[in-house]
């Protein structure tokens, strides 16, 4: 920026403020990290629960669902990391991390009060999941991320009425539409910017 | 005598005005943050920073991150405000016609 005593145009001025407001929008990378981050992780757990529930008879197949631990510990973590290097609060950015807390805590919530029916536990956790992903779609601008929260309450719908033997995979196939698929468009949207 | 209304000299000034500009659209930025996006030097970017502390269109906190001193900017509401009107008044200079 050069000297401040040098007289502005009125056409300058528009220019300043145009540049500048757009150098302020979202890092969208934040959220392509948690998308994909979950995406895998729950698209494995389901998806492995289903399949040794079906194919080798596991009695205790929901055990795997306590990789879900370690994995909120990373994503505090990483969220701890990213947030202390950050040098820029944005708006959208705080907000975008409120929804997800918000959906955390109901989440939890949630498991409290079906602690002892956690099998029904599905479609209502996809059908919470499908507003914070919808809503961020919004915030960020990125279709592929609406439709993922659109297919969360599809499937969530879908496998209420075909019964609990569907939950897993619906649960897998929902990981993949609503995180991982938009979680790859969005991370080489960001890669492709970066060009 | 001028028929338009004179612009804020305070925000009148580009460097001033890419400050106020940033912070518009962001809750908190850091010096070093507010430094690269406008490419100023740290010393004039210090010297437009105070000027719009002292106008209170800004505020300015000073706080220690992994023992090193960190220095946060955010726009208040008279400097929202300001900005708001500079905008409009920009508006009337550049089209009188629609006035």
């Amino acid at each position: 920026m050069e000297n401040e005593e040098k007289v502005m145009t009125g056409e300058e001025s528009l220019r300043i403020i145009s540049e500048m407001i757009n150098k302020t929008k979202f890092d969208i990378r934040q959220g392509s990290f948690y998308l994909l981050f979950w995406g895998w992780l729950i698209f494995v757990c389901s998806l492995s629960e289903f399949l040794l529930k079906k194919f080798a008879g596991v009695g205790h197949s929901y055990y795997v669902w306590l990789l879900v631990i370690p994995g909120v510990f990373v994503s505090m973590l990483y969220g701890f990391i990213t947030g202390r290097k950050a040098k820029v609060r944005t708006y959208t950015g705080m907000l975008y991390m409120w929804i997800w807390l918000g959906f955390f805590i109901a989440a939890m919530v949630l498991f409290i009060v079906h602690s002892k029916s956690m099998y029904s536990v599905a479609p209502y956790i996809l059908l919470m999941a499908g507003l914070p992903t919808f809503i961020s779609g919004f915030l960020i601008k990125f279709k592929p991320l609406i439709a993922g929260g659109i297919c969360f309450w599809v499937i969530a719908l879908a496998i209420f009425f075909a019964g609990t033997d569907t939950y897993s995979l619906g649960t897998s196939i929902a990981m993949l539409l609503g995180y991982l698929i938009p979680g790859y468009m969005l991370k080489n949207r960001v890669d492709h910017d970066a060009v | 005598m001028t028929r338009f209304k004179e612009l804020d000299p305070i925000l009148h000034s580009q460097l001033r005005l890419a400050v106020v500009s940033l912070l518009i659209g962001i809750e908190m930025a850091e010096f070093t943050y507010l430094r690269e996006q406008t490419g100023a030097t740290a010393g004039n970017l210090s010297i437009q920073i105070t000027k719009l502390k002292e106008a209170g269109y800004i505020e300015v906190t000073k706080k220690f991150r992994n023992n090193y001193p960190q220095t946060l900017c955010s726009i208040t509401k008279l400097g929202r405000q300001k900005f708001a009107e500079y905008v409009n008044d920009l508006k009337d200079y550049l089209n009188p016609d629609q006035k």
